[in-house]
């Protein structure tokens, strides 16, 4: 039924061949940008906290690829609210399978995936000029990142789709934990305050799907946990997952 | 036990109220007001299966509420639903693999391609084995004369052609009861015809118990032998459509052409009088009052250039009962 939906979709999305060309390219461009920035910040300093340009890039790499991937893949999901708002949703609830799972299947936002290739050209380019004396256990760690990278945007966006069903105003707080968390994700956290390291380790695990892991692979540390911190995603998935379950025996629906 | 037992449901809707500006807006993002809604009040009935049930009444009275939760959508607040023994939200996927809805205000087909691929997703999330798909689609396709229709890009089509993709939609599943909300709004005479064939015809062949509202009062004279009525959240008429008939038949609406002006009539019968353009329009009940009786009251007193008179149509019919039931 996936393939079937993103079949769908994607022929939905070449309807308007133009418009998605055009689209391609700018979001192809439009976010080297980004790493240009990292870039030329480091024209200035050498490195920030001990940690050099291609770490950087790499934390940094690992972070838009989550994000990209669920924004690409999950799009349905982010833009929860016009599901409830055009009644997509009631359509949903009156076929047999799980909601979320449908939310996914709902659309693709096809122009976004060049944003994930991106993320792995630039991931690839840090990973060629660190050096990285490669064994299993780190080829392991990496994986467990990306894939961490990914639920943990997951979770966030299940969690403000929750949100959706109190109401579909404010959803401000939804950039403010996802865009907001991500930037500063994309750098080691070592280098903000206490507080700030807290929340973004504890409350939302940016830092143990990122931070820690990045550590263990980068050789900073040999303790063999930091390379299973990724797995604490999962735990930031339970309530994600209970409020949106939550949110749905709320659900209002709208008049029609 | 009845095929479909509704038990007292009501559903409270909590309404955040929100005056406009934006120092209200902020205000409203830290506190909320409510304001509770009771949607639906207390409502039960039963429903047999094979009926066509026409669940009528007017906007906001809370026919779509009920009927999304008799399709699982929504949670009552308080009271039961049981379906062929089952729940609708708690059971609620296995629940709607049993059931179709169309809403008619909104589409289930994919906008930008042809409805036929829709067809082929409903096929993977109904999880139907390929001869029940193609058969199924293939029967619907003919009854519904949609053959050339599901190969062209939805957007392109008209209201009455889409209108006829979504049932088939709904449909191909072969649900055992299915649930339209206003089914033929917006359709010319000749989609309407072909959808409520349609729907007779599905309900004789394959047994399919028929939940619609709608406006349409046609549709309920041809489809349904029994109505609901609701009001205010609340069922004001539950029984079939000839005693409703039978109660307000003996209406018969009489318009007078007349140039003079037509004080009270002190008889007993009329059970509505109005003025219109260029005359009156009555409502007697010819069971009190002939019609001769009171045609020659009024010819005696003043001169008439014209007159009609009809039956009253299952709208008025209908319309009454709002005034009756005040509301």
């Amino acid at each position: 039924m996936f393939f079937e939906s993103i079949k769908m979709n994607i022929k939905s999305q070449l309807e308007y061949k133009s418009s998605f060309i055009i689209n391609s390219i700018s979001q192809f461009f439009i976010f080297f940008t980004f790493y240009f920035m990292i870039i030329a910040l480091f024209q200035k300093f050498n490195n920030i906290r001990g940690f050099t340009v291609y770490e950087v890039l790499l934390c940094f790499s690992i972070i838009q690829f989550g994000f990209a991937f669920t924004e690409t893949f999950f799009r349905g999901i982010d833009r929860f609210e016009d599901l409830i708002i055009d009644g997509r949703l009631d359509r949903y609830l009156v076929r047999p399978r799980g909601i979320l799972f449908q939310t996914l299947c709902s659309e693709i936002d096809l122009v976004k995936i060049f944003r994930i290739i991106q993320a792995l050209i630039i991931m690839v380019i840090a990973l060629i000029k660190l050096d990285i004396t490669w064994n299993i256990l780190k080829v392991m760690v990496l994986i467990f990142m990306m894939i961490a990278s990914i639920l943990i945007f997951f979770g966030l966006f299940v969690l403000t789709a929750s949100y959706c069903f109190i109401t579909v105003q404010g959803l401000e707080v939804k950039n403010l934990l996802t865009d907001g968390g991500k930037n500063l994700a994309q750098y080691p956290i070592s280098i903000y305050r206490k507080g700030v390291v807290f929340v973004f380790t504890f409350i939302i695990p940016y830092g143990f799907i990122n931070y820690y892991p990045l550590l263990y692979f980068l050789g900073k540390t040999n303790n063999i946990l930091y390379l299973f911190s990724p797995f604490m995603v999962l735990l930031f998935l339970i309530p994600c997952l209970l409020s949106f379950k939550i949110g749905l025996k709320h659900y209002n629906s709208v008049g029609s | 036990m009845s095929y479909i037992i509704v038990d007292g449901i009501s559903k409270t809707f909590k309404v955040t109220k929100r005056n406009s500006g934006l120092k209200s807006a902020l205000k409203s993002f830290f506190k909320r007001e409510y304001v509770l809604i009771d949607a639906v009040k207390n409502i039960s009935f039963e429903i047999e299966k094979g009926e066509i049930v026409g669940y009528i009444g007017p906007n906001g009275a809370g026919k779509s509420t009920t009927i999304k939760m008799l399709s699982g959508i929504l949670l009552p607040t308080a009271g039961n639903i049981k379906v062929n023994g089952m729940n609708p939200f708690a059971d609620r996927r296995k629940y709607v693999s049993n059931i179709g809805v169309v809403f008619g205000q909104r589409s289930q087909l994919a906008w930008d391609i042809p409805a036929e691929d829709t067809f082929d997703l409903l096929k993977d999330i109904y999880k139907l084995s390929d001869e029940k798909y193609e058969k199924n689609k293939s029967e619907l396709v003919n009854l519904l004369d949609i053959g050339e229709i599901i190969k062209k890009p939805v957007r392109s089509l008209s209201l009455g052609q889409r209108m006829r993709c979504e049932i088939a939609a709904s449909l191909l599943h072969d649900p055992k009861i299915l649930f339209l909300d206003e089914p033929t709004i917006g359709l010319d005479a000749k989609s309407k015809k072909i959808v409520r064939d349609f729907i007779l015809k599905i309900n004789k062949e394959r047994k399919v118990t028929v939940i619609l509202t709608t406006h349409d009062m046609m549709d309920i004279d041809k489809l349904a032998k029994r109505i609901i009525l609701i009001g205010k959240g609340q069922i004001l008429y539950d029984g079939s459509l000839e005693k409703l008939k039978t109660k307000y038949g003996s209406y018969k609406k009489i318009t007078i052409n007349t140039k003079e002006n037509i004080s009270d009539i002190k008889l007993k019968g009329i059970i509505s009088k109005e003025k219109i353009d260029n005359g009156y329009s009555f409502v007697i009940d010819s069971n009190i009052i002939t019609i001769s009786k009171f045609i020659n009251y009024l010819s005696n007193r003043y001169s008439i250039n014209d007159m009609d008179i009809d039956n009253e149509g299952i709208d008025d019919v209908i319309l009454k009962l709002y005034q009756d039931y005040e509301i």
